[in-house]
């Protein structure tokens, strides 16, 4: 006996594609025509980044470290000067990216050891609201990839403050940049912070080291 | 000196079959929407009794009557491709030497090159001549699955059979510097070479008396693999070529490639950033020319004036299920 799917839709979804209005031969052409070789950078990185890599350290060892918001002062590339304010949990740093100072950048990590999540909510210069987070998720390599190790996947999302900083009254005057004004590398420039994190942990794990350092606990 | 490639004449057998001689045929066919099967408007299809050797021999009278017999006929090194030999066991290149009247110090049958074969041959012309084997080399390829294989009763029903056209291709390479060969990268995949299948229902090898008739393709579980193995080799191989000769893809005056189906076409121009004009292909009269594509495509643009004189061409393509591919770039001399 078959599950009451869909029942309570009576019309035929546009774009809906199940095997029951689709099948194979209908299906395939669809899919086909949706694989290139290329595709554009915008469509990739555009509204969603994403960047993943296997690192050789084991997935708790690694969550330890991640879920602590100071682990940012070692494998991002320019967030730096990590200090708590007086807001338990709300962390604030410089990004070394914005202007000759650096901008602040505030940050609170909300983790989650069961299903290893861990979102950095940040934002540029102002604490209140956290708009730019970045999730991430830690999975074991043993059931992805059958081998010892983790698996970390990272995604932002094209949050629209990107494009048009809400708060500019908490900018340092004359900060020739913005955050936004990055969106298109960060792709990349991602890959670039992940293959640091994977660097960092890898080396501690097979140099006998804890993969979160001591100065941190 | 350069090994150039000087000159190319190619030959489509008969009168262009349209699609509509399938319809006749046609049954429910699961890949008929399929964009790799997609019918092109014509094809051609070798004749009956029209050989290899016969193919070879009509594509290279364009060759002939630019450079005269006696070039042909001079030829140190002669390097073939039949998309079906005539007879399975030795192949037609003795035979198609002997009636372009060559006594070449070498002939080589180029079997795994498949839809590459063009480029696989100005490699070894392009080396042997380098090396001091020759001074000239003809490279020959014959395809003629289309108006056999796929034409026979009951393959010609499905939608693949409407995609093959026949068609063949000489092309002319000297020690020169007339259009030098700039590079060329070719890489083989033998982990695929199984992937590409001749099948018979009911089973039996091709050579055994039976029933059934002889079927070439792959599975539908096969066909996107294979589509992803030829969006991802022929642009890696254009661009290994590229970054070696200093050419951005995007500015390559001309690509042409082998036409599986229009899908292989766009994705790879996709891929190499240039525009609908610039890669040139006949898929729409000619349908899927194999081995002969890649050198049919280059003839239509130099007839048509489309290459001219100083521009760089690159000319990719993959094989079979993607066990092959090549890419091969010239800085075209012009017909002189």
């Amino acid at each position: 006996m078959s599950l009451p799917a869909l029942e309570d839709i009576t019309a035929e979804i546009d774009g809906v594609i199940r095997v029951e209005t689709f099948p194979r031969e209908k299906a395939t052409p669809i899919i086909m025509e949706m694989m290139r070789s290329v595709y554009p950078h915008d469509e990739v990185f555009g509204t969603y980044c994403t960047v993943n890599d296997y690192v050789d350290c084991p997935p708790d060892e690694l969550y330890e470290w991640l879920s602590d918001t100071r682990c940012l002062e070692e494998w991002t590339y320019s967030l730096r000067g990590f200090e708590e304010t007086e807001e338990p949990g709300l962390w604030v740093a410089y990004d070394k990216l914005g202007g000759d100072t650096g901008s602040p950048i505030y940050t609170r990590t909300v983790a989650n050891p069961d299903s290893r999540t861990i979102d950095y909510h940040c934002a540029w210069d102002q604490g209140k609201h956290l708009w730019m987070i970045y999730l991430m998720r830690i999975i074991d390599a043993q059931l992805v990839f059958d081998k010892p190790g983790s698996v970390v996947l990272w995604t932002n999302c094209h949050h629209p403050f990107y494009d048009k900083n809400p708060y500019p009254e908490t900018a340092p005057p004359k900060r020739p940049v913005w955050v936004g004004d990055f969106w298109d590398m960060f792709g990349a420039g991602h890959l670039l912070e992940l293959k640091n994190l994977k660097a960092i942990a890898e080396y501690r794990h097979h140099n006998g080291l804890t993969v979160k350092p001591d100065w941190m606990k | 000196m350069s090994v150039s490639l000087i000159d190319v004449s190619t030959y489509l057998p008969g009168e262009p079959i349209p699609a509509d001689y399938y319809a006749q045929f046609a049954e429910s066919d699961d890949l008929r929407d399929n964009v790799m099967f997609k019918a092109p408007k014509f094809r051609h299809h070798v004749g009956e009794d029209e050989t290899t050797i016969d193919m070879v021999e009509r594509a290279a009278a364009g060759l002939i009557e630019r450079h005269g017999h006696d070039t042909i006929a001079g030829v140190d090194i002669l390097i073939t491709h039949a998309q079906m030999a005539d007879v399975p066991f030795y192949g037609g290149g003795g035979g198609m030497a002997h009636r372009l009247g060559m006594k070449p110090n070498w002939v080589l049958d180029l079997h795994n090159g498949g839809c590459a074969a063009f480029v696989l041959g100005l490699k070894v012309a392009r080396n042997l001549i380098e090396s001091g084997e020759g001074r000239t080399a003809l490279i020959a390829v014959a395809q003629n699955a289309a108006g056999q294989i796929f034409d026979q009763p009951g393959v010609r029903r499905k939608a693949q059979a409407s995609v093959p056209g026949d068609g063949a291709a000489v092309g002319l390479v000297t020690l020169s510097d007339e259009s030098p060969i700039l590079d060329i990268e070719c890489r083989t995949y033998g982990e695929y070479a199984g992937d590409m299948t001749l099948s018979v229902d009911p089973p039996r090898k091709w050579w055994q008396p039976g029933p059934g008739e002889g079927s070439i393709g792959f599975t539908e579980s096969k066909i996107t693999k294979v589509l992803a193995r030829g969006n991802r080799q022929v642009p890696e191989v254009s661009y290994a070529v590229c970054d070696r000769i200093g050419v951005k893809p995007k500015d390559l005056d001309l690509l042409v490639t082998n036409q599986p189906n229009r899908a292989f076409l766009r994705n790879w121009r996709q891929a190499l950033e240039l525009p609908k004009e610039r890669h040139r292909d006949t898929f729409e009269d000619c349908g899927n020319l194999f081995a002969a594509g890649i050198p049919v495509n280059l003839d239509r643009a130099i007839t048509e004036g489309q290459l001219k004189r100083g521009d760089v061409v690159m000319m990719s393509a993959f094989a079979h299920a993607g066990d092959f591919a090549g890419a091969a770039a010239v800085r075209w001399g012009g017909r002189g």
